[in-house]
């Protein structure tokens, strides 16, 4: 579809859109349905929280940075607490550990069962939407009876966890987790066999090994193009080696297998964490570490919900770390959208574009301004803040 | 039973005009109650429509650059007219149509059709490309959606051997319901009814997580308050039409809530059991399912009649 000056027709997505939860930008040019092309922007809800993360010391960033993401903050803790521990020298106990898994695996269950919903209302399907966040107040509520709080548990600290997990809280985690697997069952009995559904997913965004290689993906997203990618499994964190998991993998690549694998994973912590409650190790749970943290440089990885988080930290042996560097699994994913697109319909898009799970708050490193005639790409603070004051006037 | 009334009241309060207003908005209400029920949620309070309505009057009306000032605001007046003037050729409440003639059917089919119409010129007037994306979208499905419809329709009255709307009802009232005569026809007629009405999973033309609001994105105010009455009254004409055809008529108003709300209850559960369906699959599915039932109906209806014929 071309307008009468033979310029191309662009449809906006963002940066406030339905579909989108939070703001990014995606143009797709479309010919009639068809997408021809795609480009992404992002930039609109950069923090600023590592250079924050320099000017505060290791506990107080512990907090910080469990605030960069809604959804996993505490895989965010942990992989920081990890590399901060690793630094010092220090240990966590096993209990704690095996508690610090358990929070990321309830937190795993509550992530991909919000995305089944998110995916759900994309596709149209408002009451697959419905029904899966409806469920998913269970797990928030298991985790609210643990830490107090339904989405920055803070159960970390440098050292361990702070929370312990009773035999009674025990019982009502296996009884959360005998519901949540029946539903779960429903779930994908639906994913994978009702037609409507699986026409706006089958065949969809197929991403080949190769191709997922090529871009980077990490991830759910990954693991359904084959690419055997899970941190969890291929580099053990944390209590992971007492407590192995078992990768889940498709080959298909297509929309449905990123359904199946995110399906698959949640009956994987339902196991993995009756398996931790069964055999919790008793121990103390923390241990003591110094204010001061020893210099060096670390780098930390864990499996956050949507892939690979990493984690590099630099001590200059004071209380603050002289470098905090994230790198969020969505980061990597983001190519995938834009490559795949290519050739699919417009009324796919929306599906695609959560079919990576995208957080955008998370991987936003820099403010990026558009102006017209833009010459100079040098600006002085002075520029910046009179651009800032004009553009709002 | 038919009663009848002096044809002003019928024409200004009761049971058209005011009256087609009101209970267009309380099967709204209905409606999205029934599918909140449906999909675990509480749903709206009964006045919600009511406050909607009255909230979109009162507001600005924004009109948009690059857009024909006349059609604009012309359009959702007319696409309203269309609705009701189509009130006036069906038995709504188990009253007699305030107007019918021979062939009446087809009319109120048509006047039905101007709201979709109305929307794709307007979302084709302005120059958003969500508007324009959901126009040519909503009008894709109607080529898709009105040739089934229609012929789901003419199968009752082709056994009636009536095009009298009137006529047709009392035909249903005396005799078996059609929907056991005719189940396909029935079901080819209440799926086109949603595709006609936009509900999902045929709510391509206004996927929200797609094109926002489709062709409707730059109304606001006055001009989508009235779209909004339009395709209410519509939501009522079509359930009446539904149940005149297939659901043994209407004779009193009790029966007409009655069945039009069990169907309506159906309509509902439909609303929340698929995924929405892309344009191409909604066109698909007619062309390749829906037109070919219901001619392999009709053609049923047609042979039986001429057999029946031949046997007396």
């Amino acid at each position: 579809m071309t307008n009468s000056s033979g310029e191309k027709f662009v449809v906006p997505i963002g940066p406030q859109h339905p579909a989108l939860k939070e703001p990014g930008q995606f143009q797709f040019t479309v010919d009639g349905e068809i997408v021809t092309g795609a480009s992404i922007r992002l930039g609109f809800v950069h923090r600023g929280i590592e250079k924050a993360c320099e000017s505060r010391n290791y506990t107080q960033d512990l907090y910080l940075l469990e605030r960069v993401c809604g959804i996993c903050s505490h895989v965010h803790a942990t992989a920081f607490a990890l590399g901060v521990e690793k630094l010092a020298g220090v240990e966590a106990p096993p209990r704690a550990e095996a508690i610090r898994v358990l929070g990321g695996e309830l937190e795993r269950i509550h992530s991909h069962l919000l995305w089944l919903g998110v995916a759900a209302h994309e596709g149209g399907f408002d009451t697959l939407f419905m029904y899966t966040w409806r469920d998913r107040e269970v797990v928030m509520d298991l985790l609210e009876s643990i830490s107090g709080s339904r989405v920055h548990y803070s159960l970390n600290v440098i050292g361990g966890v702070k929370y312990d997990i009773t035999d009674k809280m025990a019982d009502e985690i296996r009884r959360g987790m005998d519901f949540l697997e029946e539903r779960t069952h429903y779930y994908m009995k639906v994913v994978t066999t009702d037609d409507t559904f699986v026409g706006r997913t089958r065949g969809v965004g197929i991403m080949t090994k190769e191709h997922a290689e090529r871009l980077g993906a990490v991830g759910p997203t990954a693991r359904a193009s084959g690419v055997e990618r899970d941190i969890r499994f291929n580099a053990p964190y944390s209590a992971y080696k007492e407590f192995p998991i078992n990768m889940i993998m498709d080959t298909t690549g297509d929309l449905e297998a990123r359904f199946i694998v995110r399906i698959k994973e949640l009956f994987e912590c339902y196991r993995l964490i009756r398996e931790i409650l069964d055999n919790l190790p008793e121990s103390d749970l923390t241990v003591k570490v110094k204010r001061r943290i020893p210099a060096g440089e670390v780098i930390s990885r864990v499996e956050a919900p949507r892939g690979e988080l990493l984690y590099y930290i630099q001590s200059d042996g004071s209380d603050m770390p002289a470098r905090v560097k994230a790198r969020t699994p969505s980061l990597c994913n983001w190519a995938t959208i834009s490559d795949v697109a290519i050739g699919h319909k417009l009324a796919d898009m929306p599906m695609l574009l959560v079919g990576i799970d995208p957080c955008f708050s998370c991987n936003d490193r820099l403010v990026q301004v558009n102006r017209p005639n833009q010459t100079d790409l040098n600006w002085s603070w002075d520029d910046l803040r009179r651009y800032g004051i004009e553009y709002y006037r | 039973m038919n009663l009848s009334l002096h044809p002003l009241i019928l024409l200004l309060l009761f049971p058209g005009g005011l009256f087609l207003l009101n209970i267009g908005m309380i099967y709204e209400w209905a409606d999205r109650k029934l599918v909140a029920r449906y999909q675990n949620r509480q749903g709206p309070r009964w006045f919600q429509p009511l406050a909607d309505t009255i909230k979109l009057l009162a507001k600005e009306e924004i009109v948009p650059k690059g857009v024909h000032k006349g059609l604009f605001f012309a359009l959702p007046i007319i696409a309203l007219t269309g609705a009701l003037t189509a009130g006036l050729y069906v038995p709504l409440f188990g009253f007699e149509p305030a107007f019918s003639f021979q062939g009446d059917l087809v009319v109120t089919l048509y006047l039905l059709s101007m709201m979709t119409l109305c929307m794709g010129l307007a979302g084709a007037n302005t120059v958003s490309r969500f508007s324009l994306v959901g126009a040519t979208r909503a009008l894709t499905q109607m080529f898709s959606y009105e040739a089934p419809f229609l012929l789901a329709l003419l199968g009752p009255a082709i056994a009636a051997g009536t095009w009298n709307i009137g006529e047709i009802n009392n035909f249903a009232g005396q005799n078996l319901w059609m929907i056991i005569a005719q189940p396909i026809g029935f079901v080819v007629a209440v799926v086109g009814l949603m595709g006609k009405l936009e509900l999902p999973p045929f709510d391509a033309p206004e996927a929200e997580t797609e094109i926002v609001a489709g062709a409707l994105t730059e109304y606001s105010g006055r001009g989508f308050a009235l779209f909004r009455i339009g395709k209410d009254v519509e939501l009522v004409i079509g359930l009446t039409l539904v149940v005149v055809f297939y659901l043994g008529g209407i004779s009193n108003p009790i029966w007409f809530i009655v069945k039009s709300a069990g169907l309506l209850l159906v309509v509902a559960a439909l609303q929340s059991m698929f995924a929405r369906l892309k344009i191409d699959q909604t066109v698909g599915l007619w062309w390749r399912l829906g037109a070919l039932m219901a001619l392999l109906q009709l053609v049923a209806i047609i042979l039986g009649r001429y057999l029946g014929a031949l046997i007396r």
